[in-house]
């Protein structure tokens, strides 16, 4: 139970996330903002007796509510009523930062300015005077700081809690309601503590000299004894607004409901920008009925006087207000082009932008794939080596060993949590790289070289990385897609990204490749990566005209932040973080479809066999799989063994060839079951992880194509060759290659693995899951019928 | 006061490193408030960084700013090199 919640608010690139990692440590948790895609991150206060809740609203540039991050970042600070919201400032860019300084101020909030990236604007020759600044915008209380090297936030914290802790209880507060249906109450769980309409005034205190506890409180007690009813007006508009502002204002003050959680004259300023939300709230609250007649009067006065909308003339104006402030504030040593605007003359150029990017990419894809492959086998190996062998000899002390109970552990639970693991250190190191991208400021640069070619799909220049990424592992490049700024980007690109062949198809694919097209296997398996390709472009272009039809015109709009050095908490925090997040919400699905597959595996569908001891072919699981195996006879590979390995194909297409191997009865060289010494396996998994990192050094030359390993070839095994090509031969009545090809078709085109699933759950919610599952389905059926009647049709096969 | 029509051209017809003067914004309400609050407002000088054919790249109040083509084709700049400072 926290004793209050403040939020931080700011433009994006201002150092927010930064300062939310000190604040907050380790206790921060991330989720979605209920109902959209927009990342919603929370925790508390580091080392602080009262416990006191903070939340990372997403970075916005201003609260006209015109995007999900704005009605986001708007409602909760006027609905659910943070009891302090601190305006992380770039002083670097301080015009456009106090424009949206100017909007919170207007929401009558209580509000603390932090001005990060002090250091930045030194080096820029820009100085700035803390204290006129603070006198400007009504003695707000103003904290340089340089987050990147944590200068400036001891204050912070010592300030935070000194205000928190002397806002009044929640008995004495007002209890601030609003219509639960109004605005958007996203907010599930409001404060537990609500604050009079009040603003704190102490003074400025320096980064340099942090001021005692003790000083901080005074000043605090100071700013709750001058607690001034009606807070003097910060930004006058013009005499024409103002009149229309006061009108409304008094329309509005005669409705209670309304006034009891949202200052009248910034609900008056909403109404003249022509804030539909508000306007509906209003006029359900009892008694708004007329607002909206006095508001249709005031706007056409208005626009008859401006001949322009007036919310533009409002942005203008509070455009020139900060303007005239920042004059007054700053001073200037010479304007020069920046380091970045150096680096930038080559990293977007016509020519260099797409080589730069692409090398760039190639590194990611390789440092995700091959760099961590020696991790992923480390991991492996453990889990189907000692730590199996320990979960086996534990069940054998309490003397289960040999039962059903072994069988679960090991086949069922072990097998399919290990399956999800191994996914770790590629998301790991893919993350890394994203971090490291994002905060270095790459990341926009890649989409202003990618742009012109990605709107020719409907999509603008930043969702070329997901979709690079998707080609590795689709589970992070779904994850990938929270770098779009956009909703409607975002689920576009969420969609089409599991067309992009993920390694794990790729085994698969070279198995029955090399069975049935031995002397093509390499033009067959290119030719399944670009049927993905075209697969998503077609696709991305139908749903662009259906779908998303109407929705905003894709236009790149985007700031390009100034280069630096990433900063390695924030590199972390972003890599742990989401990496705790996915394990977080993978194991449950995973563990209970592991646990599904397996017990329909070891019931027998007959009466003589016991459980557990079931042969594969008279399972359940293949009853089941004969069940379904007559949807896919018109694709060709209407034989169980195939529909088997669809459906464990479900949840990791890296099973799918293991189940083939199971189903056609092919034994796999079982795990010699030696008996070894704990210690043994400890020095075991020691030395591999030693071997893993040797081998990741080693494979970091293979970006750049130096191989330092010996060739392996890993054959396919011979027995496992015949059975299939009669099976596919039988089914197909004599067209195998055909009905081979649609099989892989089909691999290539439906739903990748659980993991994916849990990813789009998470990315997209719940709705757009179930279309992009049942949408791969269909299309992966229609596909594989397409080629295999197709090709009966034209006679090949 | 309106310039003369000779004077007044699309953003993406002005040479990489001019400055030049933003006099407005020919797109729906929408589009306009939100260039308007990235402080694309009437009488803001704007410096052209890069422009290859694609999205326009131009420095503004302190900010770097990358628009689409079509965008930047909505925006009407005075290019009149007469500023002093």
């Amino acid at each position: 139970m926290t004793e209050a919640t403040i939020a931080l608010a700011g433009n994006p690139n201002t150092g927010k996330s930064t300062i939310f990692n000190i604040l907050t440590g380790s206790s921060q948790h991330i989720g979605n903002w209920p109902g959209t895609t927009v990342e919603r991150k929370e925790g508390t206060l580091k080392d602080n007796r009262v416990p006191i809740s903070v939340v990372d609203l997403p970075g916005i540039y201003s609260l006209a509510a015109y995007s999900p991050e704005e009605a986001i970042a708007r409602d909760f600070i006027v609905i659910a009523r943070p009891a302090l919201v601190v305006n992380v400032v770039d002083v670097a860019n301080l015009e456009r930062n106090l424009y949206l300084t100017v909007q919170l101020m207007e929401t009558e909030t209580p509000l603390i300015i932090v001005l990060n990236m002090m250091d930045v604007a030194s080096e820029r020759g820009l100085s700035i005077d803390t204290q006129t600044l603070s006198r400007h915008l009504g003695d707000l209380p103003v904290i340089p700081a340089v987050a990147s090297r944590g200068q400036g936030l001891e204050s912070l914290r010592q300030m935070l809690t000194a205000l928190v802790a002397s806002l009044p209880q929640s008995s004495n507060g007002l209890v601030r309601q609003l219509d639960p249906t109004g605005v958007c109450c996203r907010n599930p769980n409001p404060p537990s503590v609500v604050i009079p309409d009040i603003i704190h005034r102490p003074r400025v205190i320096s980064a340099a000299s942090p001021a005692s506890p003790y000083q901080i409180q005074r000043q605090v007690e100071l700013a709750f004894a001058r607690t001034i009813v009606a807070q003097p007006t910060l930004i006058s508009y013009d005499q024409a607004i103002e009149a229309e502002i006061s009108r409304l204002r008094a329309v509005i003050e005669q409705v209670p409901a309304l006034t009891t959680s949202c200052s009248a004259r910034w609900l008056a300023i909403q109404l003249l920008q022509g804030d539909e939300a508000t306007l509906a709230v209003v006029e359900k609250a009892e008694g708004g009925a007329g607002v909206r007649r006095i508001l249709t009067g005031s706007l056409t006065r208005l626009e008859q006087f401006y001949d322009d909308d007036i919310d533009i003339i409002m942005a203008d104006y509070r455009y020139s207000f900060v303007n005239q402030l920042v004059r007054s504030v700053i001073s200037r040593r010479g304007q020069m082009m920046t380091l970045s605007d150096k680096i930038d003359r080559v990293v977007t150029h016509r020519y260099l932008g797409i080589p730069i990017f692409l090398t760039i990419m190639w590194v990611v894809f390789k440092v995700t794939t091959d760099l961590t492959a020696p991790f992923l086998d480390w991991i492996d190996r453990v889990i189907s080596g000692p730590l199996t062998r320990w979960v086996i000899v534990s069940l054998g002390i309490a003397g289960l060993d040999g039962t059903w109970v072994e069988s679960l552990f090991v086949e069922g639970i072990i097998a399919g949590v290990g399956g999800v693991l191994v996914f770790v250190p590629v998301l790991m190191s893919l993350y890394l790289a994203l971090a490291l991208l994002e905060d270095s400021g790459y990341m926009a640069r890649a989409a202003f070289v990618m742009d012109r070619l990605m709107n020719l799909l409907g999509l603008q220049g930043k969702s070329f990385l997901p979709m690079i990424v998707g080609f590795g592992c689709t589970v992070p490049a779904l994850y990938a897609t929270r770098t779009l700024d956009n909703e409607k980007d975002r689920i576009l690109t969420g969609l089409l990204v599991p067309f992009m062949s993920c390694g794990a198809r790729l085994p698969v694919y070279i198995l029955v490749a090399s069975i049935f097209f031995p002397d093509h296997t390499g033009l067959v398996i290119f030719g399944l990566y670009l049927t993905g390709i075209v697969t998503a472009l077609v696709l991305g272009l139908i749903l662009k005209g259906t779908l998303f039809k109407g929705e905003e015109e894709v236009a790149l709009l985007m700031e390009l932040p100034p280069y630096h050095w990433p900063n390695l908490k924030t590199v972390w925090f972003y890599l742990w973080e989401r990496t705790a997040a996915f394990i977080h919400n993978a194991w449950t699905i995973i563990l209970a479809t592991s646990i599904v597959i397996w017990l329909l595996m070891a019931m027998p569908s007959g009466g003589q066999i016991t459980f557990a001891d079931t042969e594969l072919n008279e399972s359940a699981f293949a009853a089941i799989s004969r069940a379904i195996a007559p949807v896919f006879a018109p694709l060709g590979f209407g034989q169980w063994e195939a529909s088997g390995a669809l459906v464990t194909g479900l949840v990791a297409k890296e099973v799918v060839v293991s189940t083939l191997a199971q189903t056609y009865n092919v034994v796999e060289g079982e795990a010699a079951m030696e008996s070894t010494m704990f210690h043994d396996d400890l020095t075991e998994i020691g030395a591999s992880f030693v071997t893993a990192t040797a081998d990741t050094v080693k494979s970091i030359p293979l970006i750049i194509g130096i191989d330092l390993f010996d060739e392996e070839n890993e054959t396919t095994p011979s027995e496992l060759k015949v059975p299939i090509r009669q099976s596919f031969e039988a089914a197909s009545r004599g067209h195998g290659s055909l009905a081979a090809l649609a099989f892989m078709v089909f691999i290539l085109l439906y739903t990748p693995c659980m993991a994916t699933i849990v990813a789009e759950r998470q990315v997209l919610g719940r709705r757009w899951m179930w279309l992009s599952i049942i949408g791969q389905l269909a299309l992966a059926w229609l596909a594989a019928w397409v080629v295999f009647q197709g090709g009966l049709l034209l006679g090949l096969g | 006061m309106r310039m003369l029509p000779n004077d007044v051209l699309p953003l993406t017809m002005v040479t990489p490193g001019q400055t030049v003067k933003l006099l407005d914004i020919c797109a729906e309400r929408k589009l306009r408030r939100r260039l308007t609050e990235l402080g694309l407002t009437t009488g803001t000088e704007l410096r052209v960084m890069q422009d290859q054919g694609g999205p326009v790249l131009i420095a503004i109040r302190d900010t770097r700013l990358a628009l689409g083509r079509r965008m930047a084709q909505r925006i009407l700049v005075d290019f009149r090199q007469e500023m002093p400072e």
